[in-house]
């Protein structure tokens, strides 16, 4: 009787040491998560946040900065064009995350003008990184730029799919305002497949 | 005797990696005409002030800084931040071979650069910066009009390149080790990339700029720059090289 109750307990033990350690594996962040990267961010509230605090959640996510004219409309409209194709639950699952390349310029009163502007719902989030973070986030993202002489920035434009846990998805050039139909499609396929 | 007390020196090196306090040299801006120019950029940049590390970053000071941010280990650095080859030469994921200690590091990954000049309250020279003082030789702040110069600069990422000696003469600003035997990092590496690059042909595009493109070169015959640019711009942040290292820089408060 003892050692089958010695047994049973063991067991026991056993079966919690490895729920707690597969829950420890479930936190346990993956290893080419974007989230590896540590950044302090500011959102367009003044909100102070960490750039672990996306996670949970899918987020879309770009870079841009607000005092341009050409192609950081068209990042912004292209990420409207997408919520507007998808269902309301999807729209209410996704995130998105505009992160700025100029933050002596973009302060939280700035980034607020742009989500004003564009009537952006509580989805999106214009977010100004330190200084000298920025270049850590646009490399872990792959975007690039460059600032001008006349104070502009080349940069690539692009929608970057993030899953819950952060690893990159899908993602897509922003070429006008609609949203490449790929891009789309990979964003509807991920919702549907995480409840 | 002489042997014990080799040995022991070596081995005190080795066990107590104290972050020793890196040397960094005073470098007064200037207008100075780049190699490469960008679209909308002819090549003229101004330098502002700034402080370079007088060496290269070595292996028993990155050691140190392992040591204290154990996440960027060899065997505990997360995928995202480095390829398979990072740290591979060291004898074991947290030292160096003792030989190798005061050997520039190399096999480091843009991130983990960057994390180490950002734990010393540094950053990482952008390329202008860099290149501005290594246009230097011993004598002068700018010997790029030096056809001899140029040609022994055709050696830099060798063993016989000119700094490639650990007791190399530093150059006119007082820094050793530019033209050494590994290339080194630069902050915004990323932005040297030709308009013309198609790596990952399926997807060439994302990695085109917006509105104005990419880089071309005011002086062609500065074959040693255009390589550095060329290897430079080949690379992927996590990205290791047997032949790549690092130092920082400051900006003037």
């Amino acid at each position: 009787m003892r050692p089958a109750l010695g047994g049973r307990v063991l067991s026991v033990v056993a079966g919690l040491l490895s729920s707690m350690s597969s829950l420890a594996t479930a936190n346990e962040l993956p290893g080419d998560s974007v989230y590896q990267a540590a950044a302090a961010l500011t959102d367009q509230n003044g909100r102070s946040l960490a750039w672990q605090d996306l996670r949970g959640r899918p987020v879309v996510v770009s870079m841009f900065y607000s005092n341009c004219h050409l192609m950081c409309p068209l990042i912004i409209g292209s990420g409207k064009a997408l919520q507007s194709q998808l269902s309301a639950s999807d729209r209410d699952a996704l995130d998105l995350a505009v992160l700025s390349i100029d933050p002596a310029r973009d302060t939280p009163a700035a980034l607020r003008a742009v989500a004003e502007a564009h009537h952006l719902d509580p989805r999106w989030r214009l977010l100004r990184p330190l200084d000298a973070d920025v270049r850590t986030l646009a490399a872990v993202l792959d975007i690039r730029y460059r600032a001008q002489p006349d104070g502009t920035f080349n940069h690539t434009s692009t929608l970057i799919l993030l899953d819950r846990d952060g690893r990159i998805l899908a993602r897509s050039g922003v070429t006008d305002l609609q949203p490449d139909p790929e891009f789309v499609a990979e964003v509807k396929k991920y919702l549907a497949a995480s409840p | 005797m002489l042997t014990s007390t080799t040995l022991w020196f070596v081995l005190l090196a080795t066990s107590s990696p104290a972050t020793s306090q890196a040397t960094y040299m005073e470098i007064p801006g200037a207008a100075f005409r780049s190699t490469i120019r960008h679209e909308g950029n002819d090549g003229n940049r101004v330098v502002a002030d700034f402080a370079l590390m007088q060496r290269a970053v070595s292996n028993r000071e990155f050691q140190a800084f392992v040591q204290q941010h154990p996440h960027w280990r060899r065997d505990r650095v997360p995928a995202l931040f480095a390829d398979s080859g990072y740290l591979l030469h060291w004898r074991a994921a947290g030292a160096p071979e003792p030989l190798d200690a005061d050997r520039p590091v190399t096999r480091v990954s843009w991130f983990a650069v960057d994390a180490y000049c950002k734990a010393q309250q540094a950053r990482l020279p952008d390329w202008a910066e860099w290149e501005y003082v290594a246009a230097a030789d011993t004598q002068r702040h700018d010997a790029r009009h030096d056809p001899a110069w140029r040609k022994r600069l055709f050696a830099d990422g060798t063993a016989r390149a000119v700094d490639a000696a650990g007791d190399s003469p530093a150059n006119a600003y007082g820094v050793h080790g530019l033209h050494g035997a590994s290339w080194e990092w630069v902050g915004d590496f990323s932005t040297l990339l030709g308009d013309s690059d198609k790596r990952g042909a399926d997807d060439g595009d994302r990695l085109q700029f917006c509105g104005a493109t990419g880089l071309s070169f005011n002086n062609r015959d500065d074959y040693a720059a255009l390589k550095r640019v060329a290897l430079l711009s080949a690379m992927q942040p996590r990205s290791t090289l047997g032949n790549l290292g690092f130092r920082c820089a400051r900006s003037r408060p």
